[in-house]
């Protein structure tokens, strides 16, 4: 059904008698410039007002490419050359990848479709010094009159959880916060048509239910909603249109009901939260503990963020004005011990302290008070080079944690010094071939697919065989074919001896996964 | 938000500037003094110091050494010789006159480093934008007066990844060259990659878009500022009109 064209108005557009587009394209073909196949083929979508549109597809199948060129963001003929069309506002725009195509001007594109992309970082202009004039950044370029962007200002964060936060250096959000932001940069100017990819991912529950609550809101005042997801999450069967896409064409489209029960229609790699996930039933056992001393061990660590760096006095001196003079604290007296072959997840709310928690395991942060010990031995003292033979982390942001120029180099970095050349050759293959990249060795990590680099993320964690397993966030970007790898993963390195920890906000999966579930709360750590 | 009386960054910037250039055309070294004193004092205050001296040392040592060198043994119209190496003569009058450029090299740094480090970037952005300064222009100018930060966290956030893979760095210099070294292509490709993803999200944001553009973020101002900032300015001009006056009247 998804086609263009100028039809009657109506509301969701899975009838055949459909309403005019707001938001339309026809794609024959999208080919990157260093692309030797199309990235997107026969594809055809198009977003009536108020419409709710799910496109649904697994880690690489485009969904992204479709959603930067939708948004604007990947103007044909910058990075690729598009043959089709784009129609926004009855506008439309013919592209035959030549030297004649006409130039999208992104500023005019950006006014009518709001965007999201995977990655919230790169939403932020990193020029706005607080939250606020961050999510005023649009407004300002458009010379809205002060009085109302400031209530603009307000009125979005009161959507998004974000008021307490207006304050704050954007650079200082945790990862959930990041994705409010960047959704409250999107939505702020009021475009007729709201693109998100992936928006659900690291969003606690409070803001997952924010944001059904705000998408609801939106489609009431007309706003087309697309979401690009590779999870069905509950959210989304409230669309008028699921679009399955699959390398990079449409494999099926119309509404969610049909496509649920037809069977084969939606690709096994896209994420279905089932009830026998999400319900709550007997966590599984630990094979038993092994004598010894605990993979291991928080004893009453307190630790607080010192004050942003300061930019001049002018800016300390305000910040002990309007709090004490002690840094709040984000861990109080945790304790935590977790031994070898146990997996324990840690839940709670975006902001909580959960990657900070993380980064103790290893040294990366050092405890205001308390101690770590891995292995029986206190790390206090030891540089993180050394600490990392025991503990493995996988940061939240793959980007965080990839920096290498191919696959096989970015899972090799540091592995000889650790076992030798020889065996890093082997260790490495291995770790690549137990994540699926195998084939991709030779790629850049920065070109692939979310997933994959969550996977190979993963694996430069697994090649080092660590007793200590810690995970920030895994199943993040992850589709299910990423999950089951991941899951494999946490399995194998338990039953082979290691200590997991794993930090999440999907209950879902700590819920299958692990042994022992904790929340962080207050910055204490408390069963769940 | 907490929110002092500051002062507004053109005013700084007007003074600063100023500074600048009444030193140079006064060229006393009394006032390039009290001037370099008065840098200091403020810097302290401030609590810029230990950002300003590090700064100004950097710019200051070799700039003073090379003066040195030059004014001090090649001066040709010094008579007083101090001491002599074939065509080198060290001169009194070198000396003195190599002593005045550094003070006063020294006042011009001292003023422009304080006002750098002393103003918010933020508000100079919105106090130019709100002049009507290009939109591109001030975030041009505020993502330069920002990159030093934006590159020192990028690379911290490169180095935390290395080491949680095995890289050891120890306070020794030889380690920390080392691990740099490591981190450099990463970073530049990073950021590489970045300003293009960066650039996209910007431009949808009507970066570019022409038209009057506006400021949330509210920058502190007063007419007694603007009258400093007018006096400021017309003191500079005066300062440069009379010495290119008293130079043509010398000849």
């Amino acid at each position: 059904m998804v086609t263009s064209g100028p039809q009657n108005k109506g509301n969701t557009g899975s009838d055949s008698n459909a309403p005019a587009a707001v938001l339309a394209a026809g794609i024959r073909h999208f080919t990157f410039h260093d692309g030797h196949v199309p990235a997107l083929r026969d594809v055809a979508v198009s977003f009536p007002a108020g419409s709710f549109t799910a496109i649904l597809g697994a880690s690489g199948s485009g969904k992204s490419t479709l959603g930067r060129l939708l948004a604007g963001w990947l103007p044909p003929g910058g990075h690729g050359a598009l043959s089709g069309f784009l129609e926004l506002s009855g506008t439309r725009l013919e592209f035959d990848g030549g030297p004649g195509d006409p130039r999208i001007n992104p500023a005019e594109w950006g006014r009518q479709v709001g965007f999201v992309p995977q990655d919230p970082t790169t939403v932020l202009s990193t020029v706005r010094a607080t939250v606020a004039e961050e999510l005023a950044f649009g407004l300002e370029n458009a010379g809205m009159e002060r009085g109302a962007m400031v209530a603009a200002v307000e009125r979005t964060a009161g959507l998004l959880g974000l008021r307490s936060k207006l304050g704050q250096d954007p650079a200082r959000l945790s990862g959930g916060q990041l994705r409010r932001l960047a959704i409250g940069c999107a939505i702020i100017a009021g475009p007729p048509v709201l693109v998100m990819d992936e928006p659900f991912a690291s969003l606690d529950a409070a803001g997952t239910a924010e944001l059904a609550a705000l998408v609801r809101d939106l489609l009431d005042g007309g706003t087309a909603v697309v979401v690009l997801s590779q999870t069905v999450d509950p959210l989304l069967t409230e669309a008028g249109t699921w679009v399955v896409l699959s390398d990079g064409t449409v494999t099926a489209s119309g509404p969610p009901a049909g496509l649920e029960s037809s069977s084969g229609a939606l690709p096994a790699a896209i994420r279905r939260p089932g009830p026998t996930q999400a319900a709550a039933r007997a966590l599984p056992q630990a094979a038993g503990i092994e004598p010894g001393p605990p993979a291991l061990q928080l004893r009453n660590v307190s630790f607080g963020y010192p004050e942003a760096p300061a930019r001049g006095k002018r800016k300390r001196k305000s910040a002990q004005a309007g709090q004490p003079n002690h840094p709040a604290l984000v861990l109080r007296d945790v304790d935590l011990t977790v031994h070898q072959g146990e997996i324990v997840a840690v839940t709670g709310p975006n902001g909580a302290g959960k990657s900070t928690l993380l980064r103790h395991f290893n040294g990366l942060l050092r405890p205001s008070s308390g101690s770590v010990a891995v292995g029986g031995v206190d790390i206090a003292g030891a540089p993180v080079g050394r600490t990392a033979a025991s503990v493995g982390l996988l940061f939240q942001q793959p980007r965080d944690q990839l920096f290498e120029r191919t696959v096989l180099r970015e899972v090799s970095f540091g592995l000889d010094h650790l076992v030798g050349p020889a065996a890093a050759k082997d260790r490495a293959a291995e770790a690549l071939r137990k994540v699926g990249l195998a084939a991709a060795a030779e790629d850049h990590p920065a070109e692939l697919p979310a997933s994959a680099q969550r996977l190979l993320a993963l694996a430069t964690v697994l090649a080092r065989r660590p007793a200590v397993l810690a995970l920030d966030e895994p199943t993040v970007a992850l589709d299910g074919d990423g999950l089951a790898v991941l899951d494999a993963a946490v399995r194998w390195a338990a039953a082979e001896g290691g200590a997991v920890v794993l930090v999440t906000h999907d209950l879902g999966y700590a819920r299958s996964a692990a042994h022992r579930i904790l929340a962080l709360d207050g910055g204490r750590l408390v069963p769940a | 938000m907490t929110r002092r009386t500051r002062l507004n960054p053109l005013t700084w910037l007007a003074a600063a500037g100023s500074t600048a250039a009444v030193t140079t055309a006064a060229a006393s070294w009394q006032l390039s003094v009290a001037v370099i004193a008065a840098c200091l004092g403020l810097s302290l205050a401030g609590g810029t110091a230990r950002r300003v001296l590090p700064a100004a040392a950097a710019v200051l040592v070799p700039f003073g050494l090379s003066l040195l060198v030059l004014h001090g043994l090649f001066f040709p119209e010094g008579r007083t010789v101090l001491a002599e190496w074939g065509p080198a003569r060290v001169t009194a009058e070198g000396l003195e006159f190599a002593g005045q450029r550094i003070l006063l090299l020294a006042a011009v740094v001292m003023a422009l480093l304080l006002f750098s480090f002393s103003i918010s970037v933020p508000d100079l952005v919105a106090a130019l934008s709100a002049r009507g300064v290009q939109g591109r222009f001030a975030f041009v100018l505020a993502s330069t007066l920002t990159l030093l930060p934006a590159i020192a966290a990028r690379a911290q956030r490169i180095r935390h990844a290395q080491e949680s893979r095995g890289l050891v760095v120890t306070r020794s210099l030889v380690s920390r060259v080392g691990a740099f070294r490591l981190q450099a292509v990463p970073l530049v490709l990073s950021l590489i990659e970045d300003a293009g993803t960066r650039a996209a999200a910007v431009e949808a944001r009507g970066l570019s878009s022409p038209g009057p553009r506006t400021s949330y973020r509210e920058v502190p101002d007063s007419s007694l500022q603007r009258t400093a900032r007018a006096v400021l300015v017309l003191l500079a001009v005066a300062a440069v009109v009379l010495r290119l006056v008293q130079a043509g009247a010398g000849g």
